[in-house]
Order: structure tokens, then sequence, then C-alpha cells
């Protein structure tokens, strides 16, 4: 699949070009042949902008994945979800983030498993009514308040 | 050819994005203030649920039912069908936004048609979640007609194509008066009472027939476009030639300071829909109406307009202007039930003609670069951060000015704002 790097509307704003400044000024840069565009995360990091949502963290439930509560979770409806990836889902009427497990498929039932030996895995039957809503792509973490 | 995309159902499949456990049960929206209801699932129109039925009829008429009701949530289903366009645009050669939730596509040089608009279609419920209904055809009548079809049979896999004769006539003899696209319901009437019932006893009448009877451009048009041509010009599907704002009142209105800040608060969005698609208007028109419904009361209607001296989408220039306007229209000794705010004679955003007598373009420059950052602040920190003071409505206690519009309209049910506030993104447990 091709990637995806132009961003629309307010994405747009954050990226900083610099190409008109060598022009105006008269004299050629020694850095003109090496411009390029600044790095931008909503650019590099969200392939799929139409389908990436956010969510925040709550609970210490995947607290050994590295992922606390309070940290912000970037998710992808885009992305087909695999063994092994961190997905969400919606379980009785709340919105839950687990490791997906499809390692025992063959035997009838997938797991969303915790990352906390404090929680039980989820099972899920073949023929429960079960969707995985998106697949967390990244989390992001504050350490410093301004 | 042409296709139309439409959002099944667009604000309860909105609502459902992020309340998954809704999918398969009766779900239903209501238009602002809590008044009736604007959408429905398919499991509360199946209910016997009718489109415009007062919210307040709903428990009386289905006390046993279990609906979820929501109050209606722009901000979310205007950002989410955002995120549907922004697919489309990707995917299709050409596109023309027609609606909230419905988008015209060109599909030339697309081979096929099909395979293109199921796959289409699949994307956007993976990504965004919103289901969608897309028709194809020669045309954009017919294509209508078909994204009907696709939306009510589960076989053509949200996508159904109009291509040949048989298929053409097949679709038009399925179709009732009522449901062609730019018949309006005053024509529906004539047609059908002439004895016309489907939509291909209209298309085998004679031309001849059609123009003595309408003397209508866009009559004929339709009845072109159900016959095959190709003529509803392009610029019919795209930006729209007026914008309004207008409310029915929760209750009524007598007093104009009450009156105003409504006018000023229509004026404002309509200055800021001005902006959003790069466009002024040149002319502003206001309404105000009494309640038709209580014939017991005196009954006042009256609208009146005025030309701007320079083209705008000032939000400053538009409410001044609005307000002068509702001076002028203003009867007292009358309850008011509706008003509303118009602009027309709209155009790109530049170059503005400018106007001898209106010279002053260092405060019209002024304008413009407060406009821009009060849209920046209102878009990043949300709608209405900052507003007039004469959008302000008084606050519940009395003390003085400090509701803004979206809190002041009655929106009991209203979901949360996943989307586009911080404050709102889904928690994951």
């Amino acid at each position: 699949m091709a990637k995806i790097s132009i961003i629309e509307g307010e994405f747009e704003k954050s990226l900083s070009l610099q190409l008109t400044e060598s022009i105006r000024a008269g004299f050629p840069s020694p850095a003109e042949d090496y411009l390029h565009e600044s790095l931008d995360f909503n650019r590099d990091l969200i392939r799929n902008p139409q389908a990436t949502f956010y969510g925040r963290v709550e609970g210490n439930s995947m607290i050994e994945a590295g992922i606390n509560d309070g940290d912000i979770a970037v998710i992808d409806r885009a992305a087909e979800p695999q063994d092994g990836d961190i997905v969400v889902c919606y379980i009785n009427n709340e919105f839950t983030i687990k490791y997906l497990d499809l390692t025992h498929r063959a035997e009838g039932y997938i797991e969303l498993r915790p990352a906390n030996k404090d929680f039980k895995p989820i099972r899920i039957n073949a023929d429960d009514d079960f969707e995985v809503w998106g697949v967390v792509v990244w989390t992001i973490k504050n350490w410093k308040r301004y | 050819m042409y296709g139309i995309v439409d959002c099944d159902n667009c604000y309860v499949s909105c609502e459902r994005v992020f309340r998954p456990d809704l999918v398969g049960k009766p779900v239903v929206v209501l238009s602002n203030n809590d008044g009736c209801v604007v959408a429905r699932s398919n499991e509360a129109k199946a209910l016997g649920i009718t489109a415009g039925i007062p919210y307040y009829q709903l428990a009386e008429k289905f006390p046993d039912q279990k609906i979820a009701v929501f109050s209606s949530n722009y901000e979310l289903y205007g950002e989410l069908t955002g995120r549907v366009v922004e697919i489309i645009k990707k995917e299709a050669p050409a596109y023309f936004r027609y609606s909230i939730d419905e988008c015209f596509v060109k599909l030339n040089g697309i081979a096929d048609l099909k395979p293109w608009g199921e796959n289409l279609s699949k994307t956007i419920k993976q990504s965004v979640g919103i289901p969608v209904s897309i028709g194809i055809a020669p045309n954009k009548t017919l294509a209508k007609i078909a994204s009907r079809f696709a939306k009510k049979y589960r076989g053509y896999r949200h996508c159904c194509v109009i291509d040949n004769e048989e298929k053409r006539r097949k679709a038009l003899s399925l179709t009732g008066i009522e449901d062609i696209w730019g018949i309006g319901r005053r024509y529906t009437s004539r047609i059908v009472s002439s004895g016309i019932k489907t939509a291909l006893d209209l298309a085998k009448m004679p031309e001849s027939w059609v123009r003595s009877t309408f003397n209508n451009i866009v009559m004929l048009r339709t009845w072109r476009e159900l016959n095959g041509d190709d003529c509803v010009p392009d610029e019919q599907m795209a930006a729209k030639k007026s914008i309004c704002t207008s409310r029915s009142f929760n209750g009524m209105i007598s007093d104009i300071s009450q009156l105003r800040t409504h006018i000023d608060n229509y004026a404002a969005r309509c200055a800021e829909k001005l902006r959003m698609q790069k466009t002024v208007a040149t002319i502003l028109g206001v309404f105000l109406n009494t309640n038709p419904f209580r014939e017991d009361l005196p009954q006042y209607y009256n609208f009146l307009e005025t030309r701007l001296i320079t083209p705008s989408n000032s939000t400053i220039t538009i409410v001044k202007t609005a307000n002068a306007l509702l001076e002028q229209l203003y009867r007292p000794g009358y309850r008011y039930k509706k008003a509303g705010v118009i602009v027309m004679g709209i155009a790109p955003d530049s170059p503005i003609q400018q106007d001898l007598f209106d010279t002053d373009a260092e405060m019209i420059a002024k304008m413009r670069r407060l406009d821009t950052v009060v849209d920046r602040i209102n878009k990043v920190n949300g709608t209405e951060t900052i507003v007039l003071c004469s959008q302000q409505y008084p606050s519940q206690n009395g003390t003085g000015k400090a509701e803004i519009f979206a809190n002041a309209i009655k929106h009991d049910f209203k979901s949360a704002n996943p989307t586009t506030r911080w404050s709102d993104i889904i928690r994951l447990k």
C-alpha cells in the first residue's frame, strides 16, 4: 500500500516550508539544494488520517506493556488487526485496550489479553458478535506539564 | 458516469461509531432544541417511527420500546462526514459535496464500476465506521435512483450500477414520483394526479407534454435524465448558492433583545460558513415568523433583505447588518416562533469588488485579520470559545450574560465529541 504523506486541513498548517527565504535574499543559499520538509508527526506517524482516532487509557490493565493510566493511544481503524497487536474493542458497553491473541482461532475462540497479572484474559467465542474497533499504532506519554 | 455516495441514516450512523452496541437497535436523533425526530435507524423506521414526529410523542406512541435517543451533535457529524469526503476525494477523479451526507463523484476513466463502488464502501466503513450506499449511472438523477436500490437491498453490497437500458427501465418502474431527485412535493402531486405513478411512466411521456405542463427548465432536465441524457449542470451539485441559518425557538419570544441574541448567533454562523468555503456574500436577509399552528394568536411574517456595500464574510459586518434589519422587521405585540438569517449572492473571497463609497480598506483588512484569529482559536479550542458579546445569552441564574449559543439551545441527550475535543476522546479500560 502506498504511504500517504499528504495531511489535509489542520495538519497542513504544522508543516514549515522554508522555500522562499533564499530567493528574496538575492544570494543563492548554499543550503538551497538540501532543503527538505521538516519532520512532522502528523504526516510521518499517521498513515491513515481519516481512520485515526485517539483514546485515553484508564486503569492499569496494560501496565506491563508500558501503557499507563492517562496515556493517549493513537488508534488506526484501517490497519488490519494481527496476532499480537494491541487493539481497541467495545465490550460490555465500554472500550477496552488489550493484546489480540489469535493463537486459539483453530479451537474456536480468540482472546483479548491484558498485560497485568491481576487481570484475566477475555475469551471471545467464534459465534460471539465481536469486532476489533481499531489497532493501537502509537501511545503518547506526557512527562512534563507546561 | 456519475456516482452518488450517501451515508446511510447519517446522524444515526455517526452516533453508532462510538456506540457500537447500538448497531441493530432502534436509534433516533432529534432536531435542534430536541424538538422532533430528524434521523432514524432502520430499526426505528421498522417500528413505525415517522420522520418529524415530535419528541414528546415518542414515549406516548411507543411506550414499550427501548429507543436510543440523541440530541443532534453537528460537531461530531461534520467531523466524521468530513473524513468520508476525504476518502472519496482520494478514490474518485472528481467530486462535489452536495450535502452533509451526500457527495457526487465523476467516474470517468474507471473501468470496473461495481467493484470500485463496493471497495469504496468497504474502505469508508472500515476507516470511519460509517456505512455508505453508492449509486452509479450515466447521469445524476439516475445515480440518485440507483443509490436508493443500493440502500434498500443488501444483495447490491452497498453499490448499485445502472449501466444499460434494461436496468434503467427496471429501476424506473420500481421508483415512485416522490422518490425522484429534483421533483418537489408540489410537482409530485401534480404528476400523480394526472395518473402517472412511476418514474418510468413519467419518462415515457412526450417532451411536449413536459414542456406544456410545467414550463420549467429544471423539470425538463429531470425528464431528460430519466431518459438517459446527462444535462443537470455540475454547479447544481457544487457550492451552495445561499446559506441560511434559522431555528425554531424553544417556546415563543416577544422581546426584541432576546430575538437579537438569536439573530446575532445565526448571522455569526453564516459569516463563519462563508469563511469556511472561502466566499463572501453580497446580499443579506433576515426573516421573522410567529407560530402558524397557533391560530388563536395574531400572526406576523416578514422578510427583509439588503445589499452589503462591500461583499463580506466578516462576523462583525454581517451581525451588524442583520441587527439593523431586525430593528426594521420587528413589531411589538407578537409572539415569535422562528427567525433566520440568509446570505445570498455568494462569490469567491478574492478579489472582492470594492465599492467606491466604502473605501475603508484598512478597516476591512483589520476585520479580516480579526476573523482569521477568532476562527483559528475556535477551531483549536472548540466552537464558540470566542463570540461577540451580543451573541451571549443571559445565564441560567439571570446574572449577566454568560451562555453561548450551543448551551442556550436544548440538547439533553447530546453525545460527546471524541474527534474534536481532547476532553472527550474515548476512554480505554
